[in-house]
């Protein structure tokens, strides 16, 4: 039963942890490879473990393509969603030949009529990446310029 | 922006510990996180406790993203893929974004070219018929 207590802590934790700058967002633990010996702590009586455990990350690299959702259309440019991230910013810069399209349901456009809006599937670009240690969370910025990057249907 | 300026993953200039770590495609992280979630249900008595926001958005992100479902399918992509001598990272792209032509392999996975490989256009046209013959018999 303990064994299960400590793997029960340690996903909590793993979770409240939420991400770090070198390794990216937490999203799971996928094995737990040792639990030392618990050490007492002197004045609360609690007892702490070390464990060795292997997980799974997710970072965003710069120069790398990825496919995101876009979630938010603005006058200079979307912000995609890319698993846990929703803070990647596609700037009209990095769209070439895209319009933007005011309306109810703003979009851009070109003119081959290929359209961005919500819900849309984009292949991007990524230009660089920043880790906001606040929120615990990353911001990227990426472009369109490129081979077959672009809307995807 | 980021602080390494030399950091490119289209010349596969990534960090250490991503260079070292097994890379994986969206396909087996969807299967590994479904898992792990059924495995909470029956395990923990709070599971939402040990389900952080990032691992639902995650397993909505890779089960939207992943070309190939079911597990026989994503085993044989991994085999397949890992018999051209790519870097885990390399492999992941390609195996997540399918492209259909040597042209656009090229373009998404640039770094497969260099770095003095053997990797030919007719060696990565096979590669591509090998992982469409899998989606044909999904």
């Amino acid at each position: 039963m303990l064994k299960k207590a400590i793997i029960i802590h340690l996903m909590d934790d793993f979770a409240a942890k939420k991400a770090m700058k070198d390794l990216g967002y937490f999203l799971a633990v996928t094995t737990v490879e040792r639990i030392g010996e618990g050490k007492v702590r002197q004045h609360t009586g609690d007892v702490l473990f070390p464990v060795d455990f292997s997980c799974i990350t997710f970072k965003i690299l710069p120069g790398e393509i990825l496919e995101g959702v876009v979630h938010k259309i603005l006058k200079h440019g979307v912000f995609l969603r890319c698993g846990p991230t929703e803070k990647i910013y596609l700037s009209h810069q990095k769209m070439a030949d895209y319009q933007y399209v005011p309306g109810e349901n703003p979009f851009f456009r070109n003119d081959k009529s290929s359209k961005i809006e919500k819900g849309v599937i984009v292949r991007f670009v990524v230009i660089g990446e920043k880790y906001v240690e606040a929120e615990k969370d990353f911001q990227a910025v990426v472009s369109l310029e490129g081979d077959y990057l672009g809307p995807i249907s | 922006m980021s602080g390494e300026e030399e950091e490119n993953a289209a010349e596969l200039k990534i960090p250490d510990e991503f260079l070292k770590a097994k890379c994986l495609m969206n396909c087996e992280v969807a299967l590994i996180l479904e898992h792990k979630y059924e495995q909470l249900q029956q395990m923990s008595e709070d599971p939402m406790n040990q389900i952080s926001q990032v691992f639902e958005k995650s397993l909505q992100y890779v089960k939207r993203f992943s070309r190939y479902k079911n597990p026989d399918a994503v085993r044989q992509v991994r085999e397949i893929l890992s018999r051209y001598q790519l870097a885990e990272f390399e492999l992941s792209v390609l195996g997540n974004l399918c492209p259909e032509t040597v042209e656009e392999a090229l373009a998404m996975v640039p770094s497969i070219k260099t770095r003095g490989r053997a990797h030919d256009d007719d060696a990565i046209e096979k590669m591509l018929n090998d992982l469409s013959l899998i989606k044909k018999f999904e």
